[in-house]
């Protein structure tokens, strides 16, 4: 290794600079294209979806996620840690990360439907389905709640038939589903009127603040998904460069989003942990870059710095 | 908010070019930068250095 | 009428038990004397390529300083106000600039090799300042409280649990993401800010490769 003879910079020559006017300037600067970006672009604002707006965009979605959550089929019922120990979960190599985290943030996906629904009184229906439930051993609420899912089915997708009633709960043969129709729907209500997020989020405790529960939900349905990848903002569209609209999203994202578009990341289990191994195995690299032979060395093989000190090398040739 | 406000709702604009999709906004900045790159290089820089100038000394 | 006792030690007196003594020590040999605002620079500092890292930095003065507008308003000022809309838009604006001037410094940096010199640490600390404002971007976008909150925070639920760091920082919780946000991750960028800045004046500004021959 060759030793760095790089010499002291206070040894050279010097001019006259003036840091604190050239800070001054480039706030100026600043200033000036903020405000003008700010007043010309402005910034975009979507509305959050609501519960509301999911039950009356796509009501069939509601009762058939209600339903999941019942029948531990969702995407957060079967997650893993850290909201409960029904998965694995993803894996870096050998080395079970998210397993690891434990579950410190437990969530039950039934208690998503029947923790909203055991708070209602004067709605009949509701109250007694919520008490046949609870009077259910585990097995029978498995059983009503898997074979009403499977009785909605869902619409035909990517090549495959459809299977069930086609994701219509409406049109769901006749069968032993005990209260889980009755809790599904009544969710559905709950929903339409606007009190799903709050009943979820707020839970008894009256500041609330934690939209764990109300985000998990939403997440597990359709509508939320289905309204991202309208605007490209999906895992497979480069969506964690983007933003809604025309907005500028985020550009520095490029590299992270950039391996879940191919393989083998884009058909892996074990994508998200794959790719954050990964980038932080490159981002290792760019921060002790100073030491990697090979890599420190680039910038003089492809002299760009011939152009930043173009006026000292001529300078210098001079003398 | 003005009514200039170009990014508001509406389907943003996309560019694709085989696995690379990105938004035109992302695009326009990513080039905003390779050109201010380019010309930081290249721009002369205004430097009144044969007036003023002292030779280093070592501390 | 002064005593002995209550002039203050010069360096030469100075008890070097003293962690007072110690301290201001340090202080005073983090920048050689005069280097901390000096009025010149070397003369190969004379491109334009120099001025991105002052662009970045002035550039987080006006990212924080909106967000301090932003946060007398609260956290759902910005939708019901058009002032606050517009407050709002400078900080994405701002944080836009942010770091496309601090891209372009990383572009800079690297090509002049600027770690050489014992530099090596001014180079870290840019590169984890670059992280940990990706992070701190982050947990901006999730206190948007809107549909791209509610997007971001489903989707990066997945990235981050997957590592199992997710269970202490829970994305989907809104009011701990705005603690990291403006309390936590500022401090942690402001104080590898001040010790970039610190570096680079501690070292002067790397000279040109090949230099070395000289001087």
């Amino acid at each position: 290794m060759t030793r760095d003879r790089t010499p002291d910079s206070h040894d050279f020559p010097t001019r006259p600079y003036d840091l604190v006017k050239e800070f001054v300037i480039a706030l100026v600067v600043v200033l000036v294209l903020s405000g003008g970006l700010a007043a010309i672009f402005s910034s975009p604002d979507e509305k959050a979806i609501t519960m509301s707006a999911w039950a009356k965009a796509d009501p069939d979605n509601l009762v058939t996620t209600a339903a999941g959550e019942l029948a531990g089929t969702t995407t957060s019922a079967t997650y893993g840690a850290p909201y409960n120990t029904n998965a694995e979960g993803q894996k870096l190599g050998p080395l079970p990360l998210q397993k690891w985290g434990g579950v410190r943030i437990p969530i039950d996906s039934a208690d998503l439907v029947l923790g909203p629904l055991s708070n209602i009184s004067g709605d009949t229906a509701v109250s007694s389905a919520v008490a046949t439930w609870k009077a259910a051993t585990p097995e029978q609420r498995t059983k009503w709640a898997t074979a009403y899912v499977d009785a909605i089915g869902a619409a035909a997708a990517d090549g495959e038939p459809a299977t069930g009633a086609g994701g219509v709960p409406a049109k769901v043969a006749a069968g032993d589903y005990g209260p889980v129709p009755a809790l599904s729907a009544g969710l559905l209500a709950l929903a339409n009127t606007g009190g799903l997020e709050g009943a979820l989020t707020s839970s008894g405790n009256f500041y609330g603040g934690d939209t764990t529960k109300s985000l998990l939900l939403l997440a597990d349905g359709a509508y939320l998904e289905d309204q991202a990848v309208a605007q490209n903002l999906g895992g497979d569209q480069w969506g964690m460069m983007n933003e809604v609209g025309n907005a500028p999203g985020q550009p520095w994202m490029w590299l992270y989003t950039f391996w879940y578009q191919v393989k083998p990341f884009s058909t892996s289990d074990n994508a998200d942990a794959e790719v954050w191994g990964l980038m932080m195995l490159l981002t290792l690299l760019l921060m002790f870059l100073p030491f990697i032979p090979g890599l420190r060395s680039i910038p003089r093989w492809i002299p760009i710095h011939r152009l930043v000190w173009r006026d000292y090398y001529r300078r210098v040739q001079r003398t | 908010m003005s009514a200039l406000s170009i990014v508001a709702a509406g389907p943003g604009k996309y560019v694709d070019w085989g696995v690379i999709q990105i938004s035109v906004a992302n695009l326009t900045i990513i080039g905003v930068m390779i050109l201010l790159f380019i010309l930081a290089l290249v721009v002369p820089f205004p430097s009144h250095d044969e007036q003023g100038q002292r030779k280093g000394h070592r501390r | 009428m002064t005593t002995r006792e209550s002039e203050p030690s010069t360096k030469e007196t100075a008890d070097p038990k003293n962690w007072t003594n110690r301290l201001r020590g340090w202080l005073e040999g983090l920048v050689p004397r005069g280097q901390a605002l000096p009025d010149r620079q070397p003369v190969y500092v004379a491109s334009w390529i120099y001025v991105f890292g002052v662009l970045t930095l002035t550039s987080l003065v006006v990212v924080i300083a909106s967000g301090c507008v932003l946060s007398l308003g609260g956290t759902t000022w910005w939708h019901v106000s058009s002032l606050g809309h517009y407050v709002n838009s400078i900080h994405l604006w701002s944080v836009e600039l942010f770091f496309g001037f601090m891209v372009v410094h990383l572009w800079g940096k690297f090509w002049m090799a600027a770690w050489r010199g014992k530099r090596a640490l001014t180079w870290i600390t840019g590169v984890v300042l670059f992280g940990v404002s990706i992070g701190t971007s982050f947990t901006g976008f999730l206190s948007q409280s809107n549909f791209s909150a509610q997007w971001i925070a489903g989707e990066g639920k997945d990235g981050i649990n997957s590592t199992g760091v997710g269970a202490f920082f829970n994305v989907l919780n809104p009011g701990q993401m705005l603690t990291w946000h403006v309390v936590l991750l500022p401090l942690v960028v402001g104080v590898l800010t001040l010790m970039h800045i610190i570096l680079v004046r501690r070292h002067g500004v790397v000279p040109p490769l090949d230099a070395d021959l000289e001087g």
